[in-house]
């Protein structure tokens, strides 16, 4: 009712085994039988990345709209969901600062935020699919009329900027988005199911005992359009 | 007698009844060495002394370390070889270009470190002496890794103790895509070990001893590791912990390496920004060599 939902990218590898519904991100650390992965499986390391600040699928050419995330099993501690409010981040820049970013462009890709964490293990069917994208650095919310930053780990470029300095920009603007005044911590309990807009928030896990299992069943509605297209509409 | 003020709840001295440009007396020196054992940060103002009066005063505290730029063949130095140059400056004094390499390489920078943490005997102290400052910006921040070591839940404490992670200058700079390094610069900076949580032998504190430049923990899957880094420097660098210096011309500041972190703040790199600073190295590997081999 929300909009077309997304297909999980982890069906892009060859091999892979599904647990649930390819419109279901699987957002757990269970194997296709629902045991607990092992401490060096290739999936659990992937999925220490969501623990980077992040927008759902900033890395595709058309972004999520809304995550839908629905919690069936959680840990006895730790593994809250961490939301930062990327429209009062923008508002607490200083105007030379926005003046600066309006217009900017930042390349996102996955295997960047992945590399940053060492993690390469990437199929060439994975690495084909998952081409860097463009995404604006500002974004109007159009429900709200609101601007906000529009920002994620999988970005690790802006175009027209050499690499180190866009690099060490990018580093100082997710800084100022995640002060703790422009962050809520989700406490998960079984049950809850908690929805956020993926334009104007960013959102991380936080870290649990993974000999514990945790399920979560995300589901993902696409945006209408690329960033970059919705902007040279309005 | 030195008299101090302290400038932030939990750390750093601004020390008053010195002046550097005249040699420091032993009784006075070790006045200071209490103070900084204490504080972690000193905050010397008004100190108008030149690179020889901050070497002469520098190595009473212990042996130089030579500045890591010298490794580059084509390094064409504006200063003394124990003088770590950070500034925008080339060797005739100008503001280097928009794209110049060392422009570049000096951006990281402003990622949290301690210095010298990428050598296997790491800085001791520093002491950073402000000749030129920008307008606005540029300032120098400070993170008190002991009170963030006093701050961190008891199980975390007790999983860092014994730790080993990996250091390495050339990891921090590829982190921000820059990689133009020559071979002799690679060979000459090889990863190398630290220990994770150290004591100060002044002050006896523990602290977390952490960089940038690690990009492995021993015995750890490497994105297990980076998140455990990257959680760390979070906490130890939360605004609690951080105190801001603001530089004024002639401020003499120096920092205690083996409790502290600093960085970089972002200035207009179109102004002159000319610091100076000397490097103390400490008395030994953080990890003795047996265990490494």
């Amino acid at each position: 009712m929300l909009g077309p939902l997304e297909t999980t990218i982890k069906a892009i590898r060859p091999g892979h085994k599904a647990r649930l519904n390819l419109h279901v991100s699987d957002v757990s650390n269970l194997d296709e039988k629902s045991r607990v992965l092992e401490a060096s499986d290739r999936r659990r390391m992937n999925g220490l990345g969501n623990r980077l600040w992040h927008t759902d699928s900033s890395f595709k050419k058309t972004p999520a709209k809304y995550s839908l995330l629905s919690a069936r099993v959680i840990p006895p501690e730790g593994g809250e969901t961490e939301f930062a409010d990327l429209r009062a981040a923008y508002d607490a820049l200083p105007d030379k600062m926005k003046a600066r970013l309006e217009g900017l462009v930042a390349i996102h890709c996955i295997l960047h935020s992945r590399a940053t964490i060492g993690f390469t293990d990437y199929s060439p069917e994975e690495r084909e699919r998952l081409q860097p994208v463009p995404q604006l650095i500002v974004r109007t919310h159009p429900g709200s009329g609101r601007k906000t930053l529009y920002l994620a780990s999988h970005a690790g470029e802006i175009q027209g900027m050499p690499t180190p300095e866009a690099r060490m920009l990018l580093h100082d603007l997710m800084e100022h988005a995640t002060q703790r005044p422009f962050v809520y911590t989700h406490r998960w309990r079984v049950g809850d199911i908690v929805m956020w807009d993926d334009r104007c928030t960013m959102h991380r896990a936080r870290e649990y005992d993974m000999r514990h299992p945790r399920d979560m069943h995300r589901t993902t509605v696409s945006d209408v359009a690329p960033s970059v297209e919705q902007a040279q509409v309005a | 007698m030195i008299q101090v003020k302290q400038l932030h709840p939990l750390f750093v001295g601004e020390v008053s009844g010195v002046d550097l440009r005249n040699p420091v007396d032993p009784e006075t020196l070790g006045e200071i060495v209490k103070a900084w054992d204490q504080y972690g940060v000193l905050v010397l103002r008004d100190q108008f002394i030149d690179d020889a009066q901050q070497m002469d005063f520098s190595e009473k505290l212990g042996a130089l370390a030579q500045t890591s730029l010298t490794l580059r063949k084509d390094y064409k130095p504006r200063l003394d070889p124990r003088i770590t140059d950070i500034s925008n400056l080339n060797q005739d004094n100008e503001v280097v270009g928009a794209t110049d390499r060392r422009r570049l390489y000096a951006l990281a920078n402003r990622f949290w470190h301690t210095d010298n943490a990428f050598r296997r005997i790491p800085a001791k102290y520093s002491l950073l002496s402000a000749r030129a400052i920008p307008s606005e910006g540029g300032e120098t921040e400070f993170a008190d890794m002991r009170a963030a070591y006093d701050a961190l839940p008891e199980k975390t404490k007790t999983w860092l103790e014994g730790k080993i992670a990996m250091h390495s200058i050339v990891y921090s700079r590829e982190i921000i895509g820059f990689t133009d390094y020559s071979k002799e610069e690679r060979d000459g900076l090889p990863s190398v070990p630290h220990v994770m949580v150290r004591t100060h032998p002044g002050s006896g504190r523990k602290s977390i001893y952490l960089a940038s430049y690690a990009h492995e923990i021993l015995g750890m899957p490497t994105p297990e590791a980076r998140m455990m880094i990257h959680d760390l420097m979070e906490h130890a660098t939360q605004r609690q912990f951080v105190y801001a210096h603001k530089w004024r011309v002639g401020d003499l500041v120096m920092w205690d390496n083996r409790c502290m972190m600093h960085r970089a703040r972002d200035y207009d790199m179109t102004q002159k920004r000319d610091l100076h600073r000397t490097t103390v190295k400490d008395d030994a590997p953080t990890v003795p060599e047996a265990m490494v081999a």
